[in-house]
């Protein structure tokens, strides 16, 4: 197809502002008159508030205010309003705010912290959703079961299961009577943090006149703003929120957190802005974690590698507060099928309360987690029947015709798993593979992958587009840029739509929602799709207005013009014509009177045919799925049981590439972020529920010199909702890493690992057989 | 507690009124105002608050300001001449290595330092001084092609 801005290199509208160190994010924010807080957190995961003694610290330099959570009643949250800004009577985890101090320097608020005492009486703490889930657990919310909760949600009062998601498709758990071969494993993908180099942080302002006005990192501004209100009982269109620059999410600026103490902090100071950024130790403490996905999977299958069954049980350690956890769970439960069919499915997920740090998005929702266990169980399975891998896999993809866990037809404009599949075998499976020799074992795995949608019943997204009087044209969107580069795909798909050169599009930078058409939240790897499609949709809007004034100018109907993005014109007679810049404001004649109307344009998107789950658990999901395939040849030096990944190959069907260099920077750099998960990451706790690595020096993230040579490659089956068929790609690529590298680590030893990561200390004990974590084959 | 401290800043000669607990990257985001230099982490791990001092790249998180009377520092605001961008920023938006562009400044002033050295720094040289530094969003693999194509080119116009 001749495209002339699709698929070419565009550069990011905000490349030179971010080189420069011009671009403001949060932080870099200083409005007038502006406080400072710093925010006590609690000595214990899990205890009841005895008491608090503030004095100390109101008599300190600068303090303004000292704050604490007695007497809020104040309960918020999207899915379930189990979230309070600060804590009441109870702490629930090691990050959770217990008071604040306002003040005129962050120094000032950080010195007098410390002079606030509390008295606790500490309570059982659980870390693991097994544990608070055993019978004489004690509850962490008392009130679990009375919080609103969205209508599609089950919470279990008397327990600490704040959701319970179940899904069966076909004969559910009896379709293993049918089955001639039954596998079934235990996997763990452990806690992490998202980690983005940008700390979370907002700055908040309860002006004199009764409005709201606020600042985050967020990508959910529109969330934000209808909380606050809702908290604070004010109309939605007096809350106004702004999102400067924001430096990378990966899911965990997602929702509403933060936002909700600043503000309650806030409250104490009217007519003050106050602003709070998080230490990095408390982007890990008290920011949105991830994962803590334990998943109990049984796959049952004929005799010639035909899946007849699976069974899935997702225990979800989600945290002190459920609200965005909840998704997560949900999303593990139907997305364990990976890229295959089963006649036969019961997939359960328990979301479960823990006095841990609340868990939300981490580039997707459950996908990596549970897919993990999916390809390392199929590659067992494959063994157990004596078959190829590669080619039990094929035998049972999902593609056009079958029908997903949720009851979904899969169509081929959902893409196509076994092209990915065999594109990455040529690149993994290329040759032999080498021998083992002194100081290396040599393995390659491979893993199969499905991402579904994330939607929701109103989950759209808005697009204001205007042209200028030079033709140049101004998009106006709500979307979140966290890196991603949504920004240049709304210049590319404007700028093909309009047919004019993309220099002539200038694309948004700041949200704000006084200005902003509506937007759900950029979530879900979703904007291409769907932002994108609304851009195209304005677009179209557009020429129709150009045309529509243009019909006045040239004395005919509008069905007889074609636009070409200079002009437009008789399509039976071209040099009958009009410049378009001249029908930007409507045409306006030389006496000066103007016919037509202003070329603006607004549009929507959502989600074709979302629906919520049935009594089955099945729904429909909006039909945006994509499929991909991983896979890794890697050596482990057999002195230090080190892994080091040779090649990591990765290809996903995104129905249309619209800027090779930004989608390959998604893929390469999601890669690595699960191959950190993988070989180096984990957010650990004590018994006690102190989290014992908040630091960069002891969480470990990926390096320039840990970056393995990376193969990407895209398949481009058009879909048939974004624009020019593109779909998202931002989650994909982390979805296959672990089980691909874990596949090779089998290959390689004949060693099946069950938990990531896999540190060079945990492949050298079971290379030398100190483990019992792991099955040797 | 306040102490004053003198110090060239990009050019410009500037006596502040400091407290001397705090360190260099307090004193220019929130003395000085230059909010290109980043905070990232508190301990000198993630490289985001890199500026050079006297001609060498350091993590201003970790620089007590008794270091600092009558040092040099430039910071990512020194780079670009008006609106012309150093060779070393027009290769990183080149080779596609800007995403959220948290961590772009320090690895501009890291790559600054090394070129300003040695344009000749072999490969692992270079490896060096950008493993001093995370990137979560980019996979690595853009920066380095970056940080090759600056010395490139800055070695082509030298």
């Amino acid at each position: 197809m001749g495209f002339q801005t699709i698929g070419k290199n565009v550069v990011r509208p905000d490349a030179v502002d971010k080189v420069t160190g011009e671009a403001r994010f949060l932080d870099d924010l200083r409005l007038p008159g502006m406080l400072h807080a710093a925010i006590l957190r609690p000595a214990y995961a899990h205890a009841k508030i005895v008491s608090m003694d503030t004095k100390g610290a109101e008599a300190c330099e600068g303090v303004v205010k000292v704050v604490t959570g007695e007497g809020c009643d104040i309960r918020y949250g999207d899915n379930i309003k189990d979230l309070t800004p600060m804590a009441v009577d109870k702490v629930h985890y090691i990050g959770e705010p217990l008071a604040a101090v306002v003040a005129d320097t962050p120094q000032h608020a950080l010195a007098a912290l410390e002079k606030i005492t509390v008295e606790y009486e500490p309570l059982p703490v659980y870390v693991d959703a097994l544990d608070a889930m055993a019978d004489d657990a004690m509850l962490i919310h008392e009130e679990n079961g009375d919080f609103w909760h969205l209508p599609t949600l089950s919470p279990k009062p008397g327990t600490n299961i704040a959701h319970y998601y179940h899904l069966t498709k076909g004969k559910g758990e009896e379709g293993f009577e049918d089955c001639d071969v039954v596998v079934e494993g235990d996997f763990l993908y452990p806690f992490g943090s998202s980690a983005a180099l940008e700390p979370h942080g907002a700055i908040v302002w309860f002006k004199t006149d009764g409005t709201i006005e606020a600042w985050s990192s967020s990508i959910c501004p529109f969330i934000i703003r209808e909380d606050l209100a809702h908290a604070y009982g004010l109309p939605i269109s007096e809350v106004r929120v702004h999102i400067p620059e924001i430096g990378g999410c990966f899911g965990y600026k997602s929702d509403i957190t933060v936002e909700q103490t600043v503000a309650y902090i806030a409250s104490f100071v009217p007519g003050r802005p106050v602003k709070w950024v998080a230490s990095r130790k408390e982007d890990f403490t008290s920011t949105l974690t991830g994962h803590g996905i334990q998943t109990r999977m049984k796959l049952g299958a004929k005799k010639d590698g035909t899946f007849v069954a699976l069974k899935t049980a997702v225990y979800h350690s989600t945290g002190a507060y459920a609200d965005t956890g909840v998704n997560i769970t949900i999303g593990a439960a139907h997305n364990s099928t990976g890229p295959y069919v089963f006649p036969n499915c019961d997939l359960e997920g328990y979301c479960v309360y823990t006095n841990t740090t609340p868990i939300g998005a981490y580039r997707g929702y459950g996908h990596q987690e549970v897919q993990f266990a999916t390809e390392r169980l199929v590659d067992i399975l494959a063994r157990k029947l004596k078959m190829s891998p590669l080619e039990l896999r094929a035998k049972n993809y999902l593609g056009d015709g079958t029908v997903n866990a949720l009851g979904e037809r899969m169509w081929k404009t959902n893409g196509d798993v076994r092209a990915c599949a065999e594109e990455v075998i040529g690149v993994i499976y290329d040759g032999d593979k080498p021998a083992e020799d002194d100081d290396y074992l040599y393995g390659r795995g491979f893993a199969a992958v499905m991402k579904s949608p994330k939607g929701a019943p109103f989950s759209t997204k808005g697009c204001y587009m205007k042209m200028n009087h030079d033709g140049s044209v101004s998009v106006n969107m709500g979307g979140a840029e966290v890196g991603q580069g949504l920004r240049t795909v709304v210049k590319q798909v404007t700028a093909e739509t309009l047919k004019i050169p993309p220099e002539r599009v200038h694309v948004y930078r700041e949200i704000d929602t006084q200005f902003s058409p509506y937007e759900w939240q950029t979530i879900g790897s979703m904007f291409t799709i769907q932002g994108g499609r609304a851009a195209v949709r304005a677009a179209e809007r557009l020429i129709k207005t150009l045309k529509k004034t243009a019909a006045q100018v040239l004395r005919c109907d509008r069905e007889m013009l074609d636009y070409d993005g200079e002009y437009v014109f008789l399509r039976s007679d071209p040099g009958v014509r009009v410049a378009v810049p001249d029908l930007a404001r409507g045409y306006i004649y030389e006496n000066g009177m103007t016919v037509g109307e202003v070329a603006q344009s607004t549009s929507d998107v959502r989600l074709p045919r979302y629906s919520n789950p049935d009594e089955k658990g099945q729904g429909n999901m909006g039909v945006t799925y994509t499929f991909g395939a991983q896979g890794c040849q890697l050596r482990i030096e057999k002195k230090s049981g080190k892994i080091l990944i040779d090649n990591f190959a990765s290809t996903f069907d995104v129905g249309r590439v619209i800027n090779p260099r930004q989608i390959r920077g998604q893929v390469v750099g999601g890669v690595l972020m699960a191959v950190g998960a993988t070989l180096y990451e984990e957010l650990e706790y004590d018994e006690e529920g102190n989290m014992l690595n908040p630091h960069f020096f002891k969480y470990h993230l990926p390096t320039l010199k840990e970056a393995p040579t990376q193969t990407v490659s895209f398949i481009e089956n058009p879909g048939e909702i974004g624009p020019f068929g593109a779909r998202g790609i931002g989650e994909h690529p982390v979805i296959g890493v672990a089980p691909a590298i874990l596949n090779a680590i089998y290959d390689a030893t004949g060693i099946d690992f069950y938990r990531i990561p896999i540190t060079p200390e945990k492949m050298k004990a079971a290379l030398q057989g100190t483990t019992n974590e792991v099955q040797h084959g | 507690m306040a102490e004053t401290v003198t110090f060239t800043i990009n050019g410009m000669t500037r006596t502040v009124v400091v407290d001397p607990a705090l360190k260099l990257l307090d004193v220019i985001r929130e003395d000085l105002g230059l909010t290109g230099t980043k905070r990232g982490c508190d301990n000198s791990t993630c490289g985001t608050c890199t500026v050079v001092m006297n001609g060498k790249a350091v993590k201003s998180c970790m620089v007590k300001l008794d270091k600092l009377d009558g040092a040099e520092v430039l910071t990512i605001e020194a780079l670009a001449k008006g609106t012309e961008l150093h060779p070393i920023q027009q290769a990183l938006i080149d080779a596609g290595a800007v995403q959220c562009g948290y961590c772009t400044p320090g690895f501009v002033m890291e790559l600054y330092a090394l070129y300003e050295k040695d344009l000749d720094a072999s490969e692992t040289e270079i490896k060096n001084a950008l493993n001093k530094h995370l990137c979560r969003c980019t996979g690595y693999e853009a920066i380095w092609e970056g940080a090759l194509l600056a010395q490139k080119r800055m070695k082509e116009q030298t």
